[in-house]
Parts: C-alpha cells; structure tokens; sequence
C-alpha cells in the first residue's frame, strides 16, 4: 500500500467517535435500504404471483380482438399442434384452456346475468387456484355432467346451494339459443366483490358442448417459471402460433395494468423514502470530511510544501471519503444479507387492514423477502457514488488551499 | 553562481484596506553549502521572506531565482515539482504528519520522487541513524518529544537531497539545550552533504552557530555578515 493510500486510511481513524457515528449511519442505511427493497420486491413478487395464479396466468393466448370485447365470436382453436405447441414452448409451466361466456343464470323466479366460465378441470389447477377458492362442496370434474360453481355472492342472490339445480340460458356460437340444467357442486369466494356476484364456472368439455364451441377455446392461461419470464415465454408462442388465426398474446403486465401501477406507486413511495436517508447519510459523510480538512489545514500545508500536487491532496480526501463509506456499506451488507436471506425463509402473516389489502388483490395476506443481485449492488453504487459526491466539496477546498495559508492557520 | 536569489523582493500584505509591507526591498544571494541564519525581531518580515523564497508564495515585486529559473514564470505544478526537488522544509512546529511514523514521513518524500521502494528504506534507515533516531523509526510524531520530532523534520527535509533546506524558526519550541543540538545537527548535515541551509531564529545563542548571519529590520536587510 503505498503511504499516499496508508494516510487516507489511517485519517479515516483519527477522530474515531466521529468516524463511528458515521459509519453506523450509512450501516444503519445499508440495512434499511436492502432489507426494504427486498420487502417491496418479495411483496410484489407475490402479488404478481398470485394475481396471476387468480386468474389468467403470466400470459395469455386468445384470439385477436377477444381482450377488448370477450365474446365467442374471438378464438383461439386449440388442435393436437397447438397443444404440442403449449407443451413444447419453452419457460412455460402449464396451461390451460378456457371457454368465457355469458348468460342468465336462474333458480325458480330469481334471474343473474354472469360470466360463464369453462375450465379443464385437470388442466386449471396447475395454472390458476381458482379450485382452491371452493368453500363449500367440490370443483368441477369431468365425472360429473352439467356441474357448475358459483362465486359466493351469486350463490346467496340466488339463494342457491350445493346440490340445487339451475338453469343457464345464453347464445351459441351458432347463434342458436343455448340452455340446459346445470347441478351446483360448488361454492367458491373470489375476492374481487363484484366478479364475486356474477361468476360461475363448468368444465371445458360441457361449455364446448353448452355453447357448440367444438375445439375452440376462448383463452389459454399460461403459467410461466415465473413474472420475469413472461415477456420471453409470449414472444415464443406470438412466433410458434403465427400464421394460423390471428391471436394476441398478453403478458400479465397488460392483463392486469391496475396490477403494475400499484407496483409502480408503491415503489415510487418507498424509494423515495430512501433517497431521503441516503441524502441523510449523505450529508453525514460530507460534515465528517468537511470537519477532517478544516481541522487539518495546516497539515495540508506541509503536504502542499512538501511537494504534493493539488490533484493528490484531492485525492488522498476523496480516498478517504469512499474509504469511511466503504466500510459503513461493508457492516452493512455483512447485517443486512443475512437478515433479509433469512427472512426469505421465515414470511410474515400479516393482520388488520394489511391483511384486508392484500386479500383485495387475491393474494395470501403473508409479507414476503427476495433479495435480488439487483439490491445490494445498486446500494453499493448509490452509497459510493453519495460518498464521492459528498467528499468533492471538502477535497476541493483541500486541494485549492495554499501552503502559505495553510501553514500560518497555526 | 547563487542558487538561490532574491532581486528587489517586496511583499505587501492588504487586510481591510490596511497595508504592511512585510518584506521591503530584499536582495540576497546564497551560494551553494552556506550555512546562513536569518534573524531579527518578531514581525521584522523572516516567515515572510523564507516562504518567498521557498516558492510557497509570491512577492509583490522583485524576483526570486531558484538554481537559475525564475520562480515567478513557473506555472503552480511546476513550483510543486521545485518544492518536491529542490527544496526541504522545517517549520516552527507540528512539521510531521501525525498518521505516520518517523520512516513513513521520511519515504514519503522519496515516494513523491519516485524513489524505488527498495531505496527508500535504505536511505530511511541511514538518514534516522544519522539523526541518532534509528530506535523511534516505527513510532508516530505523538509519542516523540519536541526535539526528536524535529531532528524527523530535519531528516525529511534532507532526504530528498534538496539543493536548499530552508528553516523557519525551527528551534523556538525546543530547551536550548535540545536546540543547540538540534543546530549541531544541522551543521553536520550541511557540512557533510554540502546541503545549503538558511534558517530564521531570533535565539542569539543559535545565531552564534551560524556562518553567515543577515539582520533582517522592518523587512530591509540591515547588516549581512560572513564568518572568515
Ligand atoms: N497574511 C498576512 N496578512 C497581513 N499581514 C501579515 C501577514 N503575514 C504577516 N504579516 C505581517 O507582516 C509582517 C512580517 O511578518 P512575518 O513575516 O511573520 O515576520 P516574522 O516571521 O519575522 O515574525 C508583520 O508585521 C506581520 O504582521
Ligand atoms: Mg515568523
């Protein structure tokens, strides 16, 4: 190590309860800022993860014009080669195809408009937990014929319960008029309130049958490895399902744009907060330095006569300004690693208010930690780059002194 | 030739208006291995003088010539590259730096020369010895007394073989036991070396040691004499 280095170093140490304060400051920094990045990155995560295991998955593949509009007239025909071309597709995880319809749902007198749902009772459960949200009874099953399951609040406007028999009217692909009996085998709460009044599901096969569908399909949910390979996974299908119909092939970012801008605010609020601390810690830095070069002008004078040019007196401040912040960013990814690493192991059940949030989105009301490479190496860059800034102001009035200034200022 | 002169050098200094002239009017030429004292009462103008001539700052008027170039044409890197070279300084007090030791403070001079390590610690070790302080090599300037610290000053401002060493005041805050030592070993030095030493005192007992004497008064030069 050369002395130039040696002194920096050993200035760091001079004033040590100076030099503490400071680095249990940006310590203090480090760890707040990974751990709360983490908790905003598990956080999301999570709520990606089980919106989309709620309801479309990670993508999305339906017929051109079927997200504005969901009637049956867009389509997706889901033959043996778009099957194998599902199953070939690399990143994805499962799918499942789906049939929406709509139409009125009655019990004696009492009428509901709803959102007919037609999933494979096999196949939806490895994309969606739309089968885990059945409270009462079972999910549909290709065992049992014309079985449907209503959503909580349409089941008690109808006053309708598991084993009752209803009837379901709506339109055809054909155009012809559709309508048969269909046995509750289920009750389902959705945490979406209004969905929670006005949807229903039956299995693929009877909404083919039911709405004369043949092959068809409206969507196919895909479940991909995860959020992050969604935009992969959708342009690998927009290129293998090319040339037969025209479809359009969404990522969940699309599908759920309320979803994102959530994500985004909550985001925008907790950063700044951190700029906040980081300016805090900033400021911190700049003051202990500051103070270093004032008390030591006349030390600087010496160096100045001695021969020292400007540019090193510059630097051997600036090394010791990143040399304080490093070590604070050192404790402080030591701490907080660990402490986030563990909390990835360990959730935190969430009550109250938060808890209703969370369950808004339909997700699990549980506090989640994901350290991604992302967040100690952009704190290490943000705290770094706040040391240099801070530490230009002192270094600068360290270089530009005079030695005879310096040198009389005893 | 002289190797270090200054021609007709004024210094005025402006506070509030309120002019002094510190320095007023000095032509003085040292020649190479001169052992030569500086002295007058305090505020007659030596810091001021010794720092004009050490190209630590620049005079009114008048020039000063260092080994034949003119100082004031230099450009403030090129002055740093003289001080780095060409000249050693002690000053009154507080001359070391505190985070390093006795060797460390001497290297580092030869380290912003460009000294190759290996010679740095042999030239280290030899000029602490001949300053009798080969024992304190590895401690700091706090735990040396006030004339070992600056028999260091004198080490570090000789090491970088320095055409000129110049000297403010640099036994004021010693015993005078300490400081004549402290002179005894700088006239070693100057007469081993070759070294061209001017110092400031206003200490008779130290002027005594000298063998040029200039009588600095209200910044004139009143009386310059040379030992036979
Ligand atoms: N920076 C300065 N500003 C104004 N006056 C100064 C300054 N430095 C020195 N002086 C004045 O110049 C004169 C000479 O000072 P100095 O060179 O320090 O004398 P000495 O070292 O012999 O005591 C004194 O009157 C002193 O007050
Ligand atoms: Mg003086």
């Amino acid at each position: 190590m050369s002395l130039e280095w040696r002194l920096a170093w050993r200035n760091v140490w001079r004033n040590p309860r100076r030099t503490g304060l400071t680095i249990a400051a940006t310590v203090f920094a480090v760890v707040l800022v990974v751990f709360f990045v983490a908790m905003a990155a598990g956080l999301h995560e999570k709520m990606i993860e089980d919106a989309v295991r709620l309801q479309s998955g990670h993508v999305a593949v339906a017929g051109a014009g079927y997200f504005e509009n969901r009637t049956l007239e867009q389509y997706v025909v889901v033959d043996p080669a778009v099957e194998a071309a599902f199953d070939g597709a690399e990143g994805v995880r499962a799918w499942a195809p789906r049939v929406l319809g709509f139409g009125l749902l009655s019990k004696e007198t009492d009428a509901r408009g709803v959102a007919v749902l037609g999933v494979d009772p096999e196949r939806e459960p490895e994309v969606t937990t739309l089968a885990e949200r059945v409270q009462r009874g079972a999910f549909v099953s290709n065992d049992t014929p014309r079985g449907i399951v209503l959503a909580s609040r349409l089941a008690d406007n109808l006053g309708a319960e598991v084993g009752d028999v209803l009837f379901l009217y709506s339109q055809a692909w054909t155009l012809e008029s559709a309508f048969d009996l269909f046995t509750v085998v289920g009750v389902m709460k959705i945490p979406d309130v209004n969905m929670d009044r006005s949807f229903a599901v039956i299995s693929l096969a009877d909404a083919r049958d039911f709405f004369v569908y043949g092959d068809r399909a409206s969507e196919v949910a895909v479940l991909a490895s995860d959020a992050e390979a969604a935009p992969l996974v959708a342009a690998g299908l927009r290129s293998t399902l090319e040339g037969a119909e025209p479809v359009d092939v969404r990522t969940w970012d699309r599908l759920m744009p309320e979803l994102v801008q959530f994500i985004f605010l909550d985001d925008a609020a907790m950063y700044m907060l951190l700029v906040i601390l980081v300016v805090v810690v900033g400021f911190g830095i700049l003051n202990t330095i500051l103070m270093a070069v004032l008390e030591r002008t006349r030390e600087l004078g010496v160096l100045l006569a001695l021969g020292l040019r400007p540019m090193a007196v510059f630097r051997v401040v600036y090394v010791e300004s990143l040399a304080l912040a490093g070590v604070g960013l050192l404790l402080g990814l030591v701490l907080a690693i660990p402490l986030v690493l563990w909390f990835e192991g360990h959730p935190v059940a969430l009550t109250g208010e938060m808890a209703a949030a969370t369950e808004l989105f339909g997700m699990e009301p549980v506090m989640t930690w994901k350290l991604k490479p992302l967040n100690p190496i952009g704190s290490t860059i943000t705290i770094l780059g706040v040391a240099a800034l801070a530490a230009f102001y002192p270094a600068v009035k360290a270089a530009r002194g005079r030695p005879v200034d310096a040198l009389r200022s005893l | 030739m002289a190797i270090l002169e200054a021609r007709g050098v004024h210094k005025v200094y402006e506070t509030r208006g309120v002019e002094t002239t510190a320095v007023n009017g000095v032509d003085l030429a040292l020649e190479p291995g001169e052992f030569t004292v500086l002295y007058g009462p305090s505020g007659c103008g030596k810091t001021t003088l010794l720092n004009l001539l050490g190209a630590l700052d620049e005079p009114t008027r008048g020039t000063v010539h260092l080994l034949g170039r003119d100082l004031g044409q230099l450009s403030s890197a090129a002055l740093a590259q003289l001080r780095l070279h060409e000249l050693g300084f002690i000053f009154q007090a507080y001359n070391l730096i505190p985070v390093l030791t006795a060797r460390e403070n001497v290297e580092f001079v030869m380290e912003l020369q460009g000294v190759p390590a290996g010679d740095r610690k042999a030239r280290s070790d030899a000029i602490l010895a001949e300053v009798g302080l080969a024992e304190m090599a590895d401690k700091r300037p706090l735990e040396m007394s006030g004339g070992q610290q600056q028999r260091v000053a004198v080490a570090r401002a000789i090491v970088g073989r320095p055409a000129v060493v110049l000297a403010d005041e640099p036994t004021a805050n010693l015993d005078s036991h300490t400081a004549s030592a402290l002179l005894d070993l700088m006239l070693q030095l100057n007469r081993e070396s070759g070294v061209t030493f001017l110092f400031s005192t206003h200490d008779p007992m130290v002027i005594e040691k000298a063998r040029r004497r200039v009588r600095l008064l209200d910044g004139r030069i009143e009386a310059d004499e040379r030992e036979a």
